[in-house]
């Protein structure tokens, strides 16, 4: 069975539980910042994993600090919440540009708080930790989402999320050349059509808001309540079926979207 | 040819064309993939649907240019 990660806000704990229990829409009024229905599609069967072939020694080591007792255990973990710290910092100052409104303080403190996130995280999560890269990358990941939602959602701060096609003018301002217009036209207005009469309003609102207007995936599933997992099989869905239907309607997709631009 | 603005537009509304992994599956295996792809192993081949679903998914590409670049700039040192 598999474990699925859910971000508890209110606990600022870290639970583990099925994947079958947390799929429908405003059934959690926490955030799940992953979620389940895994794959979205089945691709083919992975390689047996080649690399890398065991358990490096760094790694063996912090498992045992982490997994030991009294000093040893609580040296461990002060140097792991360094480490998280450390890449907690590294995406806020990737991030930085677009967060023009705040100040040096504010950031500092989403860093920290990314890292004592991601801190009960890991410690929740250890022994699902399989050596398949070393552990210091595995726990870098953990500080890195954190600190991304966290940041996400702070640029989302109090902002209308946008759920209609308001967006939809992007379509004629992409400069149409004259004889292709009829031709792209064609397409997207079946295209619109297709998201107005194939798509249930759950998955034209999904689509709506994170591929035509914008919104972050984090941001979307705390105002609806949902996981970050569900709403991007929703949308995977709905571009299944808008793919299905334009196929049917015998509009080839593919030189539109690998012409060189 | 397809201006760049509506190429765009439909690469966001139709998403990758090929068969990817949700993103807890791909939050699962974003380590693994970014030291195969750090150590010049095809990523690709060994977690197949992981690029697919970066290409579709903006806040777990955000996550892999992230680790991959922290880790990297590690190797670097």
């Amino acid at each position: 069975m598999r474990t699925e990660l859910h971000h508890d806000r209110t606990s600022a704990n870290v639970v583990a539980w099925r994947a079958d229990q947390i799929v429908e829409a405003g059934s959690a009024p926490t955030l799940a910042s992953l979620a389940c229905v895994e794959p979205l599609t089945r691709p083919p069967e992975p390689a047996r994993p080649t690399y890398p072939p065991a358990l490096d020694e760094d790694s063996r080591e912090w498992l045992r600090a982490l997994r030991g007792q009294g000093s040893l255990r609580d040296d461990a973990v002060a140097r792991l919440h360094a480490l998280l710290l450390r890449a907690a910092r590294f995406e806020v100052a990737r991030r930085r540009p677009t967060l023009p409104h705040l100040r040096g303080n504010e950031l500092d403190d989403i860093a920290t708080e990314a890292a004592d996130d991601a801190l009960i995280s890991v410690l929740a999560r250890l022994d699902d930790f399989r050596g398949a890269s070393r552990l210091t990358t595995w726990v870098y990941k953990f500080a890195l989402l954190e600190a991304a939602v966290k940041l996400r959602k702070r640029a989302w701060q109090g902002r209308e999320i946008p759920l209609e096609p308001e967006t939809w003018s992007l379509f004629t301002s992409t400069g149409f050349r004259p004889d292709a217009q009829l031709e792209q036209s064609e397409l997207l207005e079946a295209l619109q059509r297709a998201i107005a009469d194939v798509l249930t309003p759950h998955q034209r609102k999904v689509l709506v808001a994170l591929a035509l207007n914008g919104v972050p995936i984090d941001v979307l599933a705390e105002r609806l309540g949902t996981t970050r997992g569900a709403l991007y099989k929703a949308l995977h869905d709905a571009r299944q079926k808008l793919r299905k239907h334009l196929h049917e309607s015998g509009l080839s997709l593919d030189s539109w979207l690998e012409e060189g631009t | 040819m397809t201006q760049p603005g509506l190429k765009d537009t439909l690469g966001r509304l139709l998403g990758p064309a090929g068969a990817e992994v949700g993103c807890d599956t791909c939050f699962e295996e974003l380590d693994r993939y970014v030291e195969l792809e750090l150590a010049g192993h095809n990523a690709d081949g060994e977690i197949p649907g992981l690029r697919a679903h970066l290409d579709g998914c903006p806040a777990c590409r955000e996550e892999h240019e992230s680790l991959r670049a922290l880790v990297g700039g590690e190797q670097l040192l």
